[in-house]
C-alpha cells in the first residue's frame, strides 16, 4: 500500500459532466482496490499554456491509497480517456489534511467575483451620474454659445 | 535575513510561493541570486517542474 496524490485536468467543455466523470473515476479506482481519502474539486482554472488547444482546464485533486502494481492499469485507462487532457500521480509520504492552496484560491475567487459584480454595479451607477452632469453642462454651454452668436 | 518567503513544506500547489523563484520569462532563478540553501533549492526546483507540467506555471513567456 502506498499513498498517492493524483491531479487530473479535465477538458473544460465537459465541466457540466464533472460529477459523472467523478463517479466513473471512483468506480475505476475501487475496481483496482484503491481507496479515496479525499477529493478536492478545484474547478476551472486558466492554464499557464494551452494544452491540446484548451486555454482552461478543470482541475480535480485526489488523495489515494492503493497498490503500486494496480496503478499501471488505471493509467492505461486514463490514457485513452479523451476528456482528460493531463494527469499526474505522485507518491507522497503523508497526506496533507488541510485544503490545498489551489482550492482556497478558487474559493476566494468565487467569493471575489460575486462581490466584484455588486461593486461594479454600484460603480456603474456612480459613473453614470457625472456623465449626465457633463451632458447637462455641455448643453448649457452650447446654449450659451448660441446666445453669444 | 531573506526577503523570500519559504514554506515549511514545498508544495507544487503553492503557486504564489513558487512564483517568487521564477523570472518573468519563466526561468528558475539560481540559488546564488536568491540565497536559498542548496537543499531548499532542490525541493523548490522539483515542485516548480511539477507545477509546470500541470500548467500551473509557464515554461516560458513564449507560449502562444
Amino acid at each position: 500500500m502506498k499513498k498517492y496524490e493524483a491531479v487530473i485536468v479535465l477538458n473544460p467543455n465537459l465541466s457540466t459532466k464533472v460529477d459523472e466523470f467523478k463517479k466513473d473515476f471512483e468506480k475505476l479506482l475501487k475496481d483496482n482496490s484503491f481507496s479515496i481519502v479525499k477529493t478536492e474539486d478545484i474547478g476551472r482554472r486558466q492554464l499557464a499554456y494551452s494544452i491540446a488547444n484548451h486555454n482552461k482546464g478543470h482541475y480535480i485533486l485526489f488523495n489515494l491509497e492503493g497498490d503500486p502494481s494496480k496503478l499501471l492499469e488505471i493509467e492505461t485507462k486514463i490514457k485513452y480517456n479523451e476528456s482528460i487532457i493531463r494527469h499526474l500521480f505522485l507518491v507522497v509520504k503523508e497526506h496533507n489534511g488541510t485544503d490545498s492552496s489551489l482550492l482556497i484560491e478558487s474559493k476566494n475567487k468565487k467569493s471575489d467575483t460575486s462581490e466584484s459584480v455588486s461593486k461594479t454595479e454600484s460603480e456603474e451607477l456612480v459613473a453614470e451620474e457625472p456623465k449626465n452632469e457633463d451632458v447637462a453642462e455641455e448643453s448649457t454651454n452650447s446654449e450659451e454659445e448660441k446666445e453669444n452668436e | 535575513m531573506s526577503k523570500y518567503e519559504l514554506p515549511k513544506r514545498f508544495d507544487y500547489k503553492d503557486i504564489d510561493i513558487l512564483k517568487q523563484f521564477i523570472t518573468e520569462t519563466g526561468k528558475i532563478i539560481p540559488a546564488r541570486v536568491t540565497g536559498v540553501s542548496a537543499s531548499n533549492q532542490r525541493k523548490l526546483t522539483k515542485s516548480i517542474k511539477i507545477a509546470r507540467f500541470l500548467a500551473l506555471l509557464p515554461y516560458t513567456d513564449m507560449h502562444q
